[in-house]
Order: C-alpha cells, then sequence, then structure tokens
C-alpha cells in the first residue's frame, strides 16, 4: 500500500512507523517552531550526527520566518536534497541514511542524504598478494571501489552502469567499460545476464559470477574475480567488462581466456623476458600438479619398467615397508595436504603457524617413519601443492586441485592409459567452454599467433602493438607499431 | 535432400584447420605398423613407394577440391544425387557410410589390441571401447567447433612425439638400403598402393568442405597436410628400415612404435609406454571425426536426429568392437577396410570428376 502526504502530523507518524515495524531505531522529533510543526525522522546509526545537529536543526532552528519546502530546499547548507511524496520511497531513503523533513500541512517531505558509513579503509591485498606494485586492495564498499577505480583509470572514456540485482534484499551492482573500446555484444552479454536474474539476493561478486558463468557444470572459473584494482583496471582499460558488487571486495571481469588465470600484474611490472619466464613456470607448474601424482600413482602399480633402475631401488627400498596400494597411499597423503590447507585456512593466523609445523613437519615425518607412506611420494605431494598454488587466482588454483583427484583415482585403475584419458577428456573439455561466449581457450584455439604475446608469453610493450583477438575490442590496435621503436633522443656512442 | 549445405557461422572453421583435420586423420592406427607392410611389398625400396603413393595422394587431393569447387557448398552426398540420381547417390552415399563405420571400428580394435601388447594385456576390451567412445560423444556433442578443435589440440599434444625418433636415428645402418632400385616397378607401385591404406582419412575434406570459411584459401592446408603425412610415414619408414634388420622388420607388427623401445630418459627408463599411451591422443581426433562424419551422413540422407544417430553409432561401435575378438578378424576387417577405402577414396574421385566434365560438355554442347 503506497500512502502519500499530505496527511496529518499524527498520520504521518503513524504511518511512518508502521513502515519501519515499529523499529526503536527510527527516531522521531517534533519541533514546534514559529506556530509551524516540523517533523523530523531518522534512523539512529546510519545518519552521521554532528552535521546533522550542527547545518541541519541548527539552521533549521535558528531561521528567521516560517519554513517552506523551497526554502528546505535552497537555505540549509547541505549539498544533497531531494523531495519525496510517498512514503514507500522515503523509508528506503532513511534507511541509507537520509534524514527526512516534514512540515505538516505541506504536500511534500523533504531528504537531506547524511549517510554515516562504517566502513574499511583501503588495506593491502590479502589473497592475491604481489612482491611489488600498486598494494591496495579493494574493500566492501561501492563507493570506496569506485573512488579508487577513477582515479586510476583516469579517462571520460569510462562507462559506468548501474543495476540493481536481487529481489528481496537489493544489491547495487555498477557495469564498468570503456565506451571506445569494449565490444558492444559483450557488455550487452553481461549486461543482459546480470539483468536477467531472478534471485533473492546477490550475497558475494563471487556469487553473481557463478550464476552469470556461461556453464555452471565445470571446476573451472569463466570469469576472473580481483580484489586488485590494478588487475582489474588493466582489464578494463584491454577491453573488457568488469562489475562491482556492493559489500563485496572483489571484482568480476570477462571475457577471460583459460590462460588469463595463470596470469599476475606483476608480469607487467617485471622486465618482458622475467615476466614470460614466470608466465611459462605457472603454467608448467599447473601441469605438473596435475600429472606427478598420478604419473607416479600410474608408474608404481603398473608400469614399474618406466622408473630408472637407480631410482627404482631406492623407491623400492622406501615403499617396502607400506602395506598399501600406491593410490591409497597417494589418496591419504593428498588428503592430508587438503586438510592441511583447509585447516589453515579457517584457523585464526596465530595458530595457523602451528598448524603448518605440526601438519607439515610432525605428519609428515611421523607418516614415513611408520611406514604409512614412502620418502618419495612426500617430495611429489608436496611438489604438487605447491605448484598448484602458484596459481594467481585462487579459483583456478582450487580447481587444479580438486581434478588431480579423479586422476589419481584413474591412474591407480588403468594406469598411464587413465592419465591419457583424463588428459583428453580435460582437454575436451576445456575445448567446450566459453567465457561470455568467447572461447575460452583462445587464444590457443581459435589459434591467434599475435595474441599469444599478451596471454602466454609477455613481449616488450613497444611490441605488443595488438589488443588480443577474442576479447573483440572496437580498436584492435594500442599504438602504431613502426613509430614505437625509435629513440631519437641520444645519439649512442 | 538438397545438394547445397547451409552452414551457420557458429559451424564452420578457417581453411587454416583443414591442415589439421586433414592431417590427424590420415595419421592414426595406420602409421603404427607401416614399415613392415611396405618393406613386405619393396623390401628396402620402400621409400620409393611412399614417394610414388605421396604423389598420388597429392593428385587425388588436388581432383577433390576440384569436383568440391564445381558447386557452391556442397559435400560429396550432395554432388553424388546430383550428378547420378537420387536412387544411385543413396546407395553410394550408404556405401560411405558402411565405409567409414569400418575405418572407426578398425581403428577403434587396433589400437585397442595395440594397447594390449604393448602396456596392458589384461585390460578389457569393453574398457578400452568405453574410454575412446565416451571421449567422443563427449566431443561430438560440442558440436564441430569442438571436433575440429581436438584434432587441433591433439596435433600439438602429440608431435612431439616425432623428436624422440633422433634416437633410432643415430643406430641406423644405411647398407639396409643398398642396393637401391632393386624392386620391380609392380612391387613399388603395389607398395605405393599398400601406402595409401594405411593414409586413409583424405575423404574427410569431401563432408567438411561446406564448412569451411574461407573457400579460396582450402588448396595449401590440404597440400601441406598430405605432404606432411608422407613425410612422416617416409621418415618412420627409414628409420625403421635403416634401424631393424629386414628379418626383424618382418616380423615387427608395430615398427614405429617398437622404435620407440629404445628411447629413455633419465627420469623415464623405458619411453615406448608412455608413446603408446599417447597414441589414444592420437587415435582420438580419427575416432571423433569420423564419427561425426557418420552423424553426418546419417542427418544428410536419412535426417536421423543427430543427438539419437549418434548416440545409436556409439553403442553399435561399443557392441562391434565386443563381439570382434581375434587378430585375424581385426585383419581380415583391416583389409577389407583398406581395399573398400582404396577404391572409394582414391578411384572413386577421378571418375566423380570424369563425370563432371562429361556432363559440363555436354550442357555446353546442347546450349549451342
Amino acid at each position: 500500500m503506497d500512502t502519500q502526504v499530505p496527511l496529518t502530523k499524527e498520520e504521518y507518524i503513524k504511518e511512518m512507523k508502521k513502515q519501519f515495524n515499529d523499529s526503536p531505531d527510527l527516531i522521531c522529533k517534533e519541533f514546534q517552531f514559529r506556530n509551524q510543526t516540523l517533523v523530523i525522522h531518522f534512523v539512529n546509526y546510519q545518519v552521521k550526527k554532528d552535521l546533522l545537529e550542527r547545518d541541519l536543526l541548527g539552521t533549521l532552528t535558528s531561521a528567521k520566518r516560517a519554513w517552506s519546502v523551497e526554502d528546505l530546499q535552497n537555505k540549509i547548507p547541505l549539498a544533497s536534497s531531494t523531495v519525496e511524496r510517498s512514503l514507500a520511497n522515503i523509508s528506503p531513503a532513511l534507511i541509507h541514511g537520509s534524514v527526512s523533513v516534514y512540515i505538516e500541512g505541506e504536500s511534500q517531505v523533504v531528504l537531506f542524504a547524511l549517510p554515516n558509513l562504517e566502513r574499511r579503509a583501503l588495506n593491502r591485498a590479502e589473497t592475491e598478494s604481489l612482491v611489488f606494485g600498486p598494494q591496495i586492495s579493494f574493500t566492501e564498499s561501492l563507493v570506496t571501489n569506485m573512488n579508487v577505480i577513477r582515479w586510476r583509470l583516469d579517462t571520460d572514456d569510462l562507462v559506468v552502469e548501474k543495476l540493481i540485482v536481487g529481489e528481496r534484499i537489493k544489491s547495487e551492482v555498477r557495469l564498468v567499460y570503456l565506451k571506445s573500446l569494449a565490444n558492444e555484444e559483450n557488455v550487452q552479454t553481461m549486461r543482459q545476464r546480470i539483468s536477467d536474474l531472478k534471485v533473492d539476493e546477490v550475497e558475494d561478486t563471487s556469487v553473481l559470477g557463478q550464476m552469470i558463468e556461461d556453464s555452471s557444470s565445470t571446476v573451472f572459473p569463466q570469469l576472473i574475480t580481483t580484489e586488485l584494482p590494478d588487475r582489474f583496471c588493466n582489464s578494463i582499460s584491454k577491453g573488457r567488462v568488469g562489475v562491482l558488487v556492493d559489500k563485496s571486495p572483489t571484482t568480476l571481469i570477462g571475457p577471460m581466456s583459460f590462460f588469463n588465470f595463470f596470469e599476475s600484474t606483476e608480469d607487467l611490472y617485471m622486465r618482458w623476458n622475467m615476466g614470460t619466464f614466470i608466465r611459462f613456470l605457472r603454467l608448467f607448474a599447473m601441469f605438473l600438479s596435475i600429472v606427478l601424482t598420478p604419473f607416479y600413482v600410474a608408474a608404481l602399480t603398473y608400469h614399474y619398467e618406466i622408473i630408472p633402475s637407480s631410482l627404482l631401488i631406492s623407491l623400492g627400498q622406501s615403499r617396502a615397508t607400506v602395506p598399501f596400494p600406491p593410490v591409497i597411499e597417494a589418496l591419504l597423503l593428498e588428503m592430508l595436504i587438503e586438510f592441511l590447507r583447509e585447516a589453515g585456512a579457517r584457523l585464526p593466523t596465530k595458530v595457523g603457524q602451528t598448524m603448518g609445523i605440526v601438519g607439515g613437519i610432525v605428519l609428515g615425518q611421523a607418516a614415513v617413519k611408520a611406514g604409512f607412506t614412502s620418502n618419495i611420494l612426500i617430495i611429489i605431494i608436496a611438489l604438487s601443492a605447491l605448484a598448484s598454488f602458484t596459481a594467481p587466482s585462487y579459483l583456478m588454483g582450487s580447481a587444479i586441485r580438486i581434478i588431480r583427484f579423479p586422476i589419481i583415482i584413474l591412474a591407480g585403475a588403468w594406469g598411464l592409459i587413465g592419465i591419457v584419458f583424463a588428459l583428453s577428456f580435460l582437454a575436451i573439455h576445456l575445448l567446450k567452454q566459453h567465457s561470455l561466449g568467447r572461447p575460452y581457450l583462445a587464444p590457443l584455439y581459435p589459434f591467434e599467433w599475435k595474441d599469444f604475446n599478451d596471454t602466454i608469453f609477455r613481449t616488450t610493450f613497444q611490441k605488443n602493438d595488438r589488443r588480443p583477438n577474442y576479447i573483440m575490442t572496437k580498436d584492435r590496435y594500442r599504438f602504431d607499431k613502426q613509430k614505437s621503436n625509435k629513440k631519437n633522443d641520444v645519439k649512442r656512442i | 535432400m538438397k545438394v547445397n549445405l547451409e552452414v551457420s557461422k557458429a559451424d564452420s572453421f578457417r581453411a587454416f584447420y583443414l591442415f589439421f583435420v586433414v592431417h590427424t586423420l590420415q595419421i592414426g592406427a595406420g602409421l603404427m605398423g607401416v614399415p613392415r607392410i611396405l618393406f613386405l611389398e619393396a623390401e628396402s625400396d620402400a621409400w620409393i613407394s611412399i614417394l610414388v603413393g605421396g604423389l598420388y595422394l597429392h593428385f587425388i587431393a588436388w581432383i577433390m577440391i576440384k569436383i568440391l569447387r564445381e558447386y557452391e557448398n556442397a559435400d560429396i552426398l550432395g554432388i553424388q544425387t546430383d550428378l547420378f540420381g537420387k536412387v544411385f547417390g543413396y546407395i553410394l552415399g550408404c556405401a560411405f557410410v558402411v565405409y567409414i563405420f569400418l575405418i572407426l571400428l578398425t581403428v577403434i580394435k587396433n589400437y585397442i589390441e595395440v594397447v594390449q601388447v604393448f602396456i596392458f594385456p589384461e585390460i578389457p576390451i569393453w574398457l578400452m571401447a568405453l574410454f575412446l567412445i565416451s571421449l567422443m560423444v563427449y566431443a561430438i556433442l560440442g558440436g564441430l567447433r569442438v571436433v575440429v578443435g581436438t584434432c587441433f589440440l591433439f596435433f600439438f599434444l602429440t608431435v612431439w612425439l616425432v623428436f624422440t625418433i633422433y634416437k633410432p636415428i643415430t643406430y641406423m645402418d644405411i647398407g639396409h638400403f643398398l642396393p637401391v632400385f632393386e624392386a620391380s616397378p609392380t612391387e613399388i607401385l603395389s607398395g605405393a598402393r599398400q601406402m595409401t591404406y594405411s593414409v586413409l582419412g583424405m575423404e574427410v575434406l569431401l563432408f567438411v568442405y561446406p564448412f569451411v570459411d574461407n573457400k579460396k584459401h582450402v588448396q595449401l592446408p590440404v597440400h601441406l597436410a598430405v605432404a606432411t603425412t608422407t613425410f612422416l610415414v617416409l621418415l618412420v619408414t627409414v628409420v625403421s628400415i635403416g634401424y631393424f634388420s629386414p628379418y626383424q622388420l618382418k616380423e615387427t607388427v608395430w615398427a614405429t612404435l617398437s622404435l620407440f623401445k629404445i628411447i629413455s630418459f633419465s627420469m623415464i627408463e623405458r619411453f615406448d609406454f608412455i608413446a603408446v599411451s599417447l597414441w589414444m591422443m592420437v587415435v582420438l581426433p580419427n575416432v571423433i571425426l569420423f564419427s561425426w562424419i557418420l552423424q553426418q551422413s546419417l542427418h544428410r540422407l536419412f535426417r536421423i536426429n543427430k543427438k539419437k544417430s549418434l548416440y545409436g553409432i556409439g553403442i553399435l561401435i561399443f557392441f562391434s568392437s565386443i563381439l570382434l575378438e581375434y587378430r585375424l578378424d581385426i585383419n581380415r576387417l583391416t583389409d577389407i577396410t583398406a581395399k573398400v577405402g582404396f577404391y572409394l577414396v582414391f578411384i572413386y574421385p577421378v571418375f566423380v570428376y570424369l563425370a563432371l566434365l562429361i556432363r559440363k560438355g555436354w550442357r555446353k554442347g546442347r546450349s549451342l
């Protein structure tokens, strides 16, 4: 039921109370003032009290003549004031930190926004840490995040669209992209998918990500979630589309290729050859992390011949007391590592360090001494766990850790054939994925050699003149390659 | 059945990928045993047979593209009905379907047998068949984009195996090739014919051509693919002849795979285990693409729902591969398939082209 002013004072106060379910937080104040009755409403903790008292109440009570709605809007030294008639619109504004002023008999209520935002300050990034480069990370506040983005992307080309998701509990979502670069189709896909959502609420950006992803049955993330402003802005300036959700410190970027998940902005801050090397290192680590343990299991269960004889002796010695088949042994240890990781993530940081020592050293040592596992397996498992943590994207790292388990079981059941089957399945699976309708394995397939520059290698900035093809940016080139290599300031001797 | 196909943009692919499609389809189970087969025919002059066979492959590729270019956007099934009438078109179409089914079956069976001989004597046939067929169904459900993608990706995942051949090369004995030109021309020709058997798969061009995006650039990738295939067969055969003694080579059924046996790295003692397992990635594009052709042909000929026919093909292949048990049966089947394939792939296109020319001339004569 939509109740509208004008009402009598008593009716107005009653209706407002009803709107707020008789909440004790709604403060109602009446002023008798030059034969006028002013009713002021606000929510206790949502309003900046000092501003309210000094600028609003102070001005209100010190006036020389009676107030009208126009006067309220013009003569009070507060920037944002709006007029509203319907009570259904007034109460959300109050919740967001407005103060309503109602003059009895008038047909409109004036709202002043004095929000008191209890927010965390900008902090160092926790989940995606960089050794060097910008250190701040996004916070839960959309306003702060937009502030940071506007600061980093200093251009009027930046488009910010506002969308509201959530049927019951609403969240504000912002679509961010560069007008002159971002492909209209990509923007439209993202916009469409978000505005088509029919859900009660969106808890976090990563939840929104899962809701709008192309395929929800796969373990691989298709949109990057990041808490780093530099990574976000870097992607936007490449022509991608970004999404921010209020109340979430992470942001969403798409379309993404599989290889983008192994990129870190740190690669850009290092020299190109170092950056390329580290990118290769990460891809290799991913491969190793998937294959190493299954390979051990396959070799020890079925294919002893593969192992060189010198290694076989020490392997045999360390496995001589182990009573389990290699699959069980490997699964046990993999479980141990996963337990450690999970416990370390859940425990308070102070206890977490002891966890690492207890789990890693004591348990590992004891397991070998007790004849539970072989030494070599411990090395292999530790290596592959370490390798899986090199992925700059936490979601991708977890995906890699998960797919290892079925491969280990397959290797235990059918040896190398099982591994190759699993890898083939993985390859076909990745081929079938899309990110915002763009191929996931780009630039590998569809093959675009020049795009390798920006995804798999990192060449010098002077040579990297093309924007990746699969993002389908409006402007394909960053600059004229011919001109970029000339250095005409110094004559070299 | 319409002669020309309407292809959506999502299904089409660049001509560049034809290289991988044609090449991966030619290289498959055949390459594993080709050295011995050629050696039995032409002894140490087998390499001449390969060169002759390779030339003929190029000729056929050229003819195929000529035929396809006569039409706007047609595959062989459409062309046949257009040329020979509906009845013969359907009969020939069915011949293709049967042939593709047989070749699919032989590819799967041969690989399973290799796995049983080299790695797992006791791995059940049904399990291996299930592995291959489940991947095949999974890939084809993704459409032609994924099918071509598997050819492309698996080519790169396996092509590095070629480089491991450097080791056997160092053990080669040039004396095995001497004297040259020992074999009679008939022996060389029958060797060339045997060589074409093991590189069947070029017919894929007749089916995927309508799906190629930029049809102008078809020639180069196809001929490159054929040349690469010829080169690989040549390389493998030459190294095998040099590496094995003549008597040994006659006894070694899968000479190519046996070459991997002496390769070892500091971490891996017996490389052939890995090579044979990885060969699954060589065989898979074959299986996937042939089944795609089957599915596509059944859809074209009889309007069978693509998904249903795919499951049907999967089940049919699964049960036929279980029922076919003995080596002799597989051998006979392979021989029959190869013979059918030889006529269908390497002789028949020439006739189609001649028929096209005759019709063209006849129409020209009538219009005058």
